[in-house]
């Protein structure tokens, strides 16, 4: 129950940030270790199978409700985690940037919006929590005011905010499949109304896919990405995407984790494994081609992001099987957040030491940063896969699923399998380009600041350790964490799935080594023949595609507004004509005798005289034509009765 | 009872007296504006409190032989309760604004008749005394429409008057339609119409819905509302954001629940019309606003926009829907009036009108952008603004009525808000630091406060929507 007080913790030191004068102490830093070091001991507990629970009893419809399992446990603490190592990177990096107040004030709202988010109970605080994140941290995007961090902002805040009304809709119908809101950690939902149910699960599928990055709706990232400073970008690249993630695995909570899905649900998994599949594809072919350190490391988060999808498309399909997937995944997450952070930092300190970022301008630098070099390779080669390194673990894992899950013998799943391996060696690629580019290679005629802050490193150093740590005793986490949340989860027999992997075996690590070398030779050829600086065309681009959708609709609207404002003109046109029209005849009515009416045939006869005779006339010609039989007698009986 | 004599007659009283206080005494005459706004507010508060705690007032009597009745009911004290409110909340704006301004003294004394005017809307017990106030409010905001008597302000009023006037004609026949089929005007009790069945109720409802909605801007009704953005902002914002449109949705309302009643509008095949004309509204408006450069006139877009939201929950006859709507007015008024509040102190202060010209404003004006931006957030409908609860039971009401379509609407109409203001706010804040703080009125902190004040507000109750909820749920039980 104390546990609600993890994300009040960040805003009291928002508040102190806003009071206090000097600038003696770093508060981001205090609250995260403060964080981390309450929520390692408040949450041990959570893994022994008790879960906490809080309801704030608010009067009203909304009672903001917090519960913590080991999926939300694991989450908090890397949260606080990151959070503690970005503030020890932030004050040394941000005098480079300027605004660091502002950065470390959103830094701490984003703390507290992502710890609310783990540990929500209920789908609306999470909604609550979500927006919340999506609004602090777009000033992290938006920091250097240029050109490209204003384009950021506007990719960045439409995807979020659609994303956000997304969930607001799905909530909306999940509460009107099952009648209550289910609790978030409560487990498999029996809805009412089934199709109501699926079109929910739709939509929280595509709010929470907007923040994961999933392909289509991955746009935003490599944007919001690479134009953010370091460590925001560490935090969205290594942190606030995983929110995207988290949601997912939540969603598919509601339908059930370990048991098959019913009718329309079970499309659930292979939809989730092919979109899995895209981002994958999508996101490493796009940062092969960047020549920018930070948009390559942001596509590569779509395209890991991607990983993590696929394994939950997995184990969505595996059903009860499905316990290797799911480990894998969260395994993923964490190893992820680790190394992007690592990364996204590694290429902070050189861009504050040569403001550059382009990896063609760079080069040979190990020279002038053996440090930040040596501490990046554990970061390039987890995210490679590597046997030793934190990636090779999930990686592993995730391999491992994938294959199972192809042995069922679903055609697809062969090709979904095939491309795993081929994104490997994409990755593998794409990293040795952007070590080799960065640090090996030629040196580059590029000045470099000498002043060294040793809290970069240190930053560094500290997820280097825990990268390494992982990388040497891989079972370590998923024993102790990652197996107790997937089987709160619902994966009953997550350990008996996981019992027959061994990290250490020949086949995978020959494999992995394999793919890494595969990856080396690959990213020869491209720097050799020049295929990395190749752009693709814009119609082949799904942003291409996006701007000429864009214009089309742009041009159909000023279409439909010019089609509107004649038709507009036109009624007001004809409207005030038949006006004036009716206006000058009846004004004959009103003058004086002698003006008439009618022009030729009325000429000389006066207007009420003119409108007599017509009245005269049409009675005329109403009883004798149209009402043949009838007399004068009749018409004076009718005076004479009234 | 008395409290509710009070309420209607602070307005009236008020501009009497500010009518006989001389033009130049601004002091003074604030201070008249000031207490008798107050009291306005205190006693509708008083009465909305009972109207929830279940007492009921009545004044009634008699006009030219048709019964006239005040009576407030949970509908007509939420509405009252948001025009009071917001009534005290524009006087102080309006002190900063007309600083130094000619015609304060006509300014401020209909300003204050149009609070007593929307007042007895709201706390009308039947539909005589409904329409005389609702033709009243039309009079007594005309010369707030053409205040500064320039050319566009005089065309702007004569076609408020002729939309107003042509609408409450169509009120009128329906009116005199409903009492020869019953004999009856009265909102307490059963629905006016309950029990009738007949096919010709859908005329008289396109007559009620004419009507009301000219006022309440349904689409192809709404040509008078951007027209009259020439006002004073702080007529355009509480008039033409709050008050006047919203006695046209809740006449709305009052009609769907009050005279016809849920049960005979579900047989009424009209009414499914009516929704799409209303999801057309939410989606038109605001598109068009996208394309409009006048920052008042984007707003006045959206407002077209954001009241057909609140329609649109009462054609859902759902009671989330109902409860949507009545969030929705709570909510929205707080978010609109301090759009216009924001523009108001924009244009005031750096004579920037246009959305084109506004980059770089937020440099200037930080607290005024910030406000802008936060209830933007809430236009869109995102969560820590209270907007959200009213869409959200919008949403689940059109849900629950299976006119899920509509909850499409909404979201889309979402997402066209964000694409409509948030370049203004991003766009406001880029450039260098403005330094020069030259060009600042006095006043500039009096026009500020409501804003920021409002904004707290709506944040507030957006974290803890249980404050407003019991009136929400006031007006649920009432109907359902």
């Amino acid at each position: 129950m104390l546990f609600v007080i993890l994300p009040v913790i960040p805003l009291i030191g928002v508040l102190l940030l806003l009071l206090k004068r000097n600038r003696a102490i770093n508060l981001p830093f205090v609250a995260g270790i403060t964080v981390l070091v309450l929520g390692s001991l408040g949450l041990k507990s959570v893994f022994a199978g008790n879960g906490l629970t809080f309801r704030l009893p608010l009067p009203g419809p909304f009672q903001p409700t917090f519960q913590a399992d080991p999926l939300s446990a694991i989450l908090v603490i890397l949260t606080a985690f990151l959070f503690f190592v970005v503030s020890v990177y932030t004050p040394k990096y941000m005098k480079h940037e300027g605004g660091i107040k502002g950065f470390e004030a959103c830094m701490l709202l984003t703390f507290s919006a992502v710890l609310g988010v783990f540990t929500a109970g209920d789908l609306v605080t999470m909604l609550l929590f979500f927006e919340l994140m999506t609004i602090t941290s777009c000033f992290w995007v938006i920091h250097r005011w240029n050109e490209e961090a204003i384009r950021a902002v506007f990719f960045y805040l439409f995807f979020s905010i659609i994303g956000g009304l997304f969930l607001g809709l799905g909530i909306v119908m999940m509460g009107a499949a099952t009648d209550v809101l289910p609790a978030v950690g409560g487990g498999v939902v029996i809805p009412s109304d089934s199709k109501k149910f699926v079109l929910s699960m739709v939509l929280l599928v595509a709010g929470f896919g907007i923040k994961a990055g999933m392909v289509p709706l991955h746009l935003w990232l490599p944007h919001a990405h690479s134009a953010a400073p370091a460590p925001g970008s560490a935090l969205l690249s290594g942190l606030l995407i995983k929110v995207g993630a988290y949601g997912l695995i939540r969603v598919g909570e509601f339908a059930g984790w370990g048991i098959r899905m019913e009718s329309e649900l079970n499309r659930m998994g292979p939809v989730l494994s092919v979109l899995g599949v895209c981002t994958m594809v999508a996101g490493v072919t796009a940062a092969l081609l960047q020549s920018d350190a930070k948009r390559l490391l942001a596509y590569h988060s779509v395209s890991q992001m991607g990983y993590i999808i696929l394994s939950l498309g997995i184990a969505v399909f595996m059903g009860a099987d499905g316990g290797l997937a799911l480990t894998g995944a969260v395994y993923h997450i964490v190893n992820h957040a680790l190394f992007k952070a690592a990364l996204f930092l590694g290429v902070g300190v050189i861009y504050i030491h040569t403001n550059e970022t382009n990896l063609y301008k760079l080069g040979g630098l190990w020279r002038h940063f053996p440090v930040t070099a040596a501490l990046m390779l554990p970061a390039v080669l987890g995210i490679a896969g590597a046997p030793g390194f934190n990636g090779y673990a999930s990686k592993t894992m995730m391999h491992h699923a994938v294959s199972a899950a192809a042995k069922t013998g679903t055609g697809w799943m062969l090709w979904v399998e095939r491309l795993f391996t081929m994104v490997g060696v994409g990755t593998a690629a794409s990293f040795t380009k952007l070590y080799y580019l960065m640090f090996l290679g030629k040196p580059a005629g590029i000045k470099v600041a000498k002043n060294r802050a040793h809290s970069l490193q240190i930053a560094m150093g500290l997820l280097a350790v825990v990268m390494i740590a992982i990388g040497v005793v891989p079972q370590l986490f998923p024993d102790i964490a990652a197996i107790p949340a997937v089987q709160a989860l619902g994966m009953e027999n997550a350990s008996n799935t996981l019992a027959g992997i061994s990290f250490w075996n020949f086949s995978d690590i020959f494999s992995m080594l394999i793919t890494l070398i595969l990856g080396m030779l690959v990213c020869w050829i491209g720097l050799k023949s020049g295929v990395f600086h190749r752009q693709p065309p814009s119609w082949l681009t799904l942003e291409g595609l996006g701007k000429l959708a864009g214009q089309g609709i742009l041009a159909l609207s000023n279409k439909a507004a010019e089609l509107y404002g004649s038709v507009v003109k036109c009624i007001r046109n004809s409207g005030s004509m038949m006006i004036r029209r009716i206006y000058s005849v009846l004004g004959k009515f009103g003058q004086n005798r002698n003006s008439t009416t009618g022009g030729v045939t009325l000429s000389w006869i006066s207007a009420d005289t003119a409108l007599i005779i017509i009245a005269l006339a049409f009675l005329i010609v109403w009883y004798t034509l149209i009402n043949p039989g009838l007399s004068e007698q009749r018409l004076i009986y009718m005076w004479i009765d009234n | 009872m008395p409290d509710l004599i009070f309420a209607l007659l602070s307005g009236v009283v008020g501009s009497l007296i500010i009518a006989v206080i001389p033009q130049v005494r601004n002091r003074l005459r604030n201070f008249a504006v000031l207490f008798f706004c107050a009291a306005g507010t205190f006693f509708s508060w008083r009465v909305a409190i009972a109207v929830f705690a279940g007492e009921s007032a009545e004044i009634s009597g008699e006009i030219g032989g048709f019964p006239f009745v005040l009576s407030p009911d949970p509908l007509g004290a939420v509405f009252g309760l948001i025009a009071s409110t917001l009534w005290l909340f524009a006087a102080v704006y309006s002190f900063g604004y007309m600083a130094g301004k000619n015609r304060q003294r006509s300014y401020f004394t209909f300003f204050l008749l149009a609070l007593s005017a929307t007042l007895g809307v709201a706390f009308s017990g039947n539909l005589i005394a409904l329409y005389l106030f609702y033709e009243l409010l039309t009079f007594a905001t005309y010369p707030l429409v053409i205040h500064e008597r320039s050319a566009e302000a005089m065309k702007a009023g004569k076609r408020y008057i002729l939309y107003s006037l042509s609408g409450a004609g169509a009120i009128l026949i329906a009116i005199v339609v409903t009492y020869s089929l019953t004999g009856n005007v009265d909102f307490s009790g059963e629905p006016i119409l309950a029990g009738h069945r007949s096919s010709g109720l859908n005329f008289l409802l396109i007559l009620f819905i004419i009507g009301f909605g000219v006022k309440a801007a349904i689409m192809p009704l709404h040509r008078w509302l951007p027209a009259a953005m020439v006002a004073p902002t702080p007529v355009s914002a509480l008039l033409h954001a709050v008050a006047v449109v919203y006695s046209g949705a809740y006449g709305i309302l009052r009609v769907v629940y009050s005279v016809f009643g849920q049960e005979l509008m579900r047989t009424l095949s009209f009414r499914y019309i009516f929704s799409w004309v209303i999801a057309f509204t939410i989606l038109a408006g605001v598109i068009i606003a996208t394309r409009q450069d006048i920052m008042k006139l984007r707003l006045a877009y959206q407002t077209v926009s954001h009241l057909s939201y609140i329609l649109l929950g009462a054609f859902t006859l759902q009671p989330w829907g109902l409860a949507g709507a009545v969030m929705h007015m709570i909510s929205y008024s707080m978010l609109k009036i301090t759009l216009f509040f924001c523009a108001g102190i924009i244009s005031e202060h750096s004579g920037k009108t246009r959305v084109s010209s506004m980059g770089g404003i937020g440099r200037q004006f930080p607290e005024t952008m910030a406000a802008f931006g936060v209830a933007t957030l809430g236009m869109i409908g995102m969560l820590p603004l209270n907007t959200f609860w009213g869409k959200y039971y919008l949403m689940k009401g059109s849900v629950a009525a299976g006119m899920w379509p509509f909850a499409l609407v909404l979201t889309g109409s979402g997402i066209i808000n964000a694409v409509c203001f948030i370049p203004v706010v991003v766009n406001a804040f880029r450039g260098e630091k403005a330094h020069t703080n030259s060009g600042q009125k006095t006043g500039v902190a009096l026009m500020l406060a409501p804003t920021l004040i409002l904004v707290v507000i709506a944040l507030f109750t957006g974290l803890w929507p249980g404050m407003v909820w019991p009136a929400v749920q006031a007006v649920v039980n009432w109907y359902f």
